[in-house]
């Protein structure tokens, strides 16, 4: 992006949207890395008014010591080498060499120390973009350039310890180095005229660079939470239903690899909760036979479900997402053939389609780099790893509910056990992001930064709940919330959701006998906007309320409450 | 008018988006309440990307409106063409 076109859009961000506070903490004249880091977030977050502010000049520390929290959702901090010691830059003449190597070791692993307090004291509902020093060492060092020294390897390594104790904090999110160096070259980055005329190190390629790969930390996309995968040409090579079994291959020797490392991501990738299917043209029995095989690299009880057939793949897309529950636009589809990526695309507009690059090695690696991106998350969390068994656990339930009977039957035996959580702590991070990446059971769609939730929490009539759920089957985790606010003998819920593969348990009722009892409440009322999503919110609601913007009684509550197996914890 | 003073007024409205750019080209240091040295290293890296050209900045520094920049730039460049 040029500087121009960066100034431009931030001119035109939307002047009564609401903030989006950042605050760039570095040590040197923040100037284009601050226009850079604003447009590029402007770019990401359009509907709200980005608005940065910098620390203080030559102090990052202070700057960060000082943080008020309530004043920014975010915080990009960018270190470079001059701000862990002056002597590593070019602004003084306080000695470079072997004679002050000791020293700078020294004030590095202080500052950095120092540093670290500051950080980690950064509360974590305020999101922390890390870079680490990117700037090519200053030619202080005795070695020839081509040499490194061991004063050269120590920095390096303080500076590597520093991420490795940050990286744990909750809201710390780390600049990844390898990124950086593909988007800007290491000899491309420092900028002398720039840095002596005006305290601002970077080239402007840089700046952008750099500007971008925070504002990409800064306001990361929800990560995709499928995955449809075809079976010939893309998960093996070769057409089982010509070669047979034995003879599709995903090995080095048959030259396949490439299919045994899309197979190696999608294990890796099921292994951190995202759902994986299978849409093919094939016969199912043939299909299964190469499944079975022992050197299958991805482990098949990872897939579910399965569609191999003859019939159009939209139809087995549509039956596979009905069977997850999720949007088209959590999920990614893959195919070698282009006229099924087009058939898919056409009925899915918004699903990310993607196909598979067969020969073409260098698509092949981009391939597997764009399906960390698309799946990436910031950290795991538990329930990631109850996902399949849940929805697998669901299809069970719908089964059972087709007759009444065998539904109460199968609640009434299930031993589930509810958690209500009240007043979750601020570091437990599932909570907000189950607000936000929740569409159907949603009260209102209204989405939060982590600053914003925490906003008014303090407030002794606010409430907020964080449910979690578990039955025979195992457990779903954290899988509800509910915040509102008491005035009297009243409620009123201002964001619930939960998610779907927590429906068909009565979960939804609990939650609110549970509000009635705990706050001796009388009614309820739901801010509720409807969505083009939340249709299972507004039929809950429209069952017991009827027009869901009319207050619930304890009275009509009672009355239309069924039965509860639920034991609450 | 020639196009590297309408280019120059385009920077200056980039830069100051606030300017009417009938006036930019009286503009100075003086007259523009959001020139200050954040805004004229903003002004001199605009004109570098949109001119094509390295300015020198301990020359550059001393420029303080816009007829002392158009000069400068007719100097750097004086095969302009007249719009």
């Amino acid at each position: 992006m040029k500087l121009s076109e960066a100034l431009s859009v931030i001119q035109g961000a939307p002047a009564d949207a609401p903030p989006f506070p950042v605050l760039l903490a570095c040590g040197f004249s923040p100037l284009h890395l601050e226009n850079y880091l604003a447009a590029h977030l402007q770019t990401v977050v359009p509907h709200r008014k980005v608005r940065i502010s910098a620390g203080l000049y030559d102090d990052l520390a202070g700057t960060l010591e000082q943080f008020d929290p309530a004043g920014a959702h975010a915080v990009a901090i960018v270190i470079e080498w001059s701000d862990l010691d002056p002597r590593l830059g070019y602004r003084t003449l306080g000695g470079w060499g072997q004679r002050v190597a000791a020293s700078i070791l020294e004030t590095v692993e202080g500052t950095l120390r120092r540093l670290e307090i500051a950080i980690s004291k950064i509360p974590s509902s305020v999101k922390v973009a890390l870079a680490l020093p990117a700037l090519p060492l200053t030619p202080a060092f005795h070695t020839s350039g081509w040499q490194a020294s061991g004063a050269e390897i120590a920095l390096r390594e303080l500076a590597a310890g520093f991420a490795r104790r940050l990286v744990s904090h909750p809201s710390v999110l780390l600049l990844n180095e390898q990124r950086l160096n593909e988007r800007s070259k290491p000899d491309e980055r420092y900028d002398l005229r720039a840095d002596l005329h005006a305290g601002f190190p970077y080239t402007l390629k840089h700046a952008d660079a750099l500007g971008e790969a925070l504002a990409a930390l800064i306001a990361l996309p929800q990560p995709k939470k499928g995955l449809i995968t075809d079976l010939d040409d893309t998960l093996w090579l070769g057409l089982v239903g010509e070669e047979g079994h034995d003879g599709v291959a995903w090995d080095l020797a048959s030259h396949a690899q490439l299919h045994g490392l899309y197979q190696q991501m999608l294990g890796a990738l099921a292994d951190q909760g995202v759902l994986l299917a299978i849409a093919s043209k094939n016969a199912l029995d043939v299909a299964e036979r190469v499944l079975a095989r022992p050197d299958l690299v991805i482990p098949r009880e990872k897939i579910y479900p399965m569609e191999v057939h003859w019939d159009a793949k939209s139809g087995s897309v549509e039956r596979i997402l009905k069977t997850w529950n999720i949007g088209a636009d959590s999920v990614v589809f893959v195919d070698d053939n282009r006229m099924e990526i087009e058939e898919v695309r056409t009925a899915f507009p918004e699903m990310e389609c993607i196909l598979f690059p067969k020969s073409d090695y260098a698509a092949g690696l981009t391939m597997l780099r764009r399906l960390r991106d698309l799946f990436g998350k910031p950290r795991l969390a538990e329930e990631d790893a109850y996902r399949l068994a849940s929805i697998k656990q669901n299809r069970h339930i719908q089964e059972s509910t087709q007759n009444g009977d065998l539904a109460e039957h199968f609640l009434a035996t299930a031993e589930a056990s509810i958690g209500l959580e009240f007043s979750p702590p601020a570091t437990d991070r599932r909570v907000v992001e189950l607000v936000n990446k929740t569409n159907q059971f949603n009260l209102n769609g209204i989405r939060y930064t982590d600053a914003e939730w925490q906003q008014g929490l303090e407030d002794p009539d606010c409430f907020v709940a964080a449910v979690s759920y578990q039955d025979k089957f195992g457990p779903l985790g954290k899988i509800a919330v509910l915040r509102g606010e008491r005035t009297r003998d009243r409620l009123r819920i201002n964001t619930w959701v939960m998610s779907c593969r927590a429906f068909s348990r009565r979960i939804e009722y609990q939650c609110l006998f549970q509000l009635f009892q705990r706050f001796e409440a009388q009614e309820v009322i739901f801010n509720f906007i409807s969505t083009p999503k939340n249709g299972p919110a507004r039929d809950f609601l429209s069952a017991l309320v009827g027009d869901p913007a009319t207050a619930l009684t304890r009275e009509v509550f009672t009355a239309k409450c069924p039965k509860l197996y639920q034991k609450v914890i | 008018m020639d196009n590297k003073e309408a280019k120059l007024i385009k920077v200056f409205q980039t830069v100051f988006p606030d300017m009417d750019p009938q006036k930019a080209p009286a503009a100075s240091q003086a007259s523009v309440a959001g020139w200050d040295s954040v805004a004229a290293i903003t002004l001199m890296n605009v004109i570098e990307e949109e001119f094509e050209i390295q300015l020198d900045f301990d020359k550059a520094a001393d420029l303080t409106s816009f007829q002392e920049i158009l000069g400068y730039l007719q100097e750097l460049q004086p095969n302009a063409t007249r719009i």
